[in-house]
């Protein structure tokens, strides 16, 4: 091994990062991450790169991307609490985004929609129409300490009962019943999808013909529901 | 006599289609339907209508009303 192997934490934070950053794999990552300290790189030594250090780095090779994910990359190497590495919520009233449904997502890295529907880490919940989606809040499946539920997964379901689907990477069949029978439409997803993939996904089906459950739930009236049926039709 | 799918609240998840004893529902252009020609409500066959047992929507199966 040679003496400027990373130390495993380390490694692992770069590999988490790298998946933060759209088109970025660990290798260039690492290119940036070397260009910014000194060898041998150590954690402290990544803790104090600053956003612009960042942004100039190799050449600027991340100049053009959303300052947002590279703070929330520079977070995950920094410091891999969960406080640190979650993105801030956007207020939303209500009407704010019309014909929107809202929607969460079952993640355990507030990047992919990964988590189990029981114990993901986090519900990140968006209010997403076709051309704009909200980080509105970000929830737990954790049931809080000293409460007494009846049925876990009921009260996990009930938290998201403003909801309209729940995206997971997995769910039980009966939790998925006890989802279901809230009026949230569970989506098991048949390999783990970054947050924004599927949130993309949904606003192409919204934009295009969506199903009409699904344009009930953005409150498209059956009027206008009907010109999307002929087109289907036709 | 016969069932409707109410066409707003089916999200086409297919489950009735397997389990009608007479083979009426189908996959129609928008979502699952019944052909109200030859759906029985299950009379004769089943105590009660299997799609609407299945169904994972609630009143998402109804009575055509005659």
């Amino acid at each position: 091994m040679s003496q400027n192997a990373l130390s495993r934490e380390l490694a692992l934070r770069i590999a988490l990062a790298a998946r933060a950053l759209p088109n970025t794999d660990t290798k260039q990552l690492l290119a940036v991450l070397s260009d910014c300290v000194d060898a041998p790189m150590t954690e402290s030594k990544i803790a104090t790169i600053s956003l612009t250090d960042f942004q100039v780095a190799d050449g600027g090779v991340f100049a053009q991307v959303d300052s947002h994910l590279l703070q929330q990359a520079l977070n995950i190497l920094s410091n891999t609490a969960p406080d640190k590495i979650l993105p801030s919520t956007q207020a939303y009233q209500n009407g704010d985004l019309p014909n929107s449904v809202r929607i969460a997502c079952a993640s355990d890295d507030a990047i992919h929609v990964n988590g189990h529907f029981g114990n993901c880490a986090w519900f990140m919940v968006y209010q997403v129409n076709a051309d704009a989606a909200l980080l509105i809040d970000i929830r737990t499946a954790e049931i809080p300490e000293g409460l007494v539920v009846d049925d876990k997964n009921v009260f996990r379901a009930e938290q998201l009962q403003d909801c309209k689907v729940v995206y997971v990477a997995s769910v039980g069949g009966p939790a998925a019943a006890k989802i279901v029978r809230l009026g949230i439409h569970p989506m098991r997803l048949e390999a783990v999808a970054s947050l924004a993939d599927v949130i993309v996904q949904l606003q192409t089906v919204m934009a295009g013909s969506p199903p009409p459950w699904l344009a009930k739930a953005m409150g498209i009236e059956a009027s206008e529901r009907f010109k999307f049926e002929q087109e289907a039709v036709g | 006599m016969a069932l409707y799918i109410v066409e707003a609240d089916c999200i086409s998840c297919g489950d009735c289609e397997p389990v009608c004893p007479t083979q009426s529902i189908t996959e129609g252009a928008i979502v699952f339907k019944i052909d109200k020609r030859t759906c029985t409500e299950c009379e004769g066959d089943f105590d009660v209508p299997q799609c609407v047992k299945v169904c994972p929507i609630d009143n998402c199966i109804l009575p055509l009303e005659a």
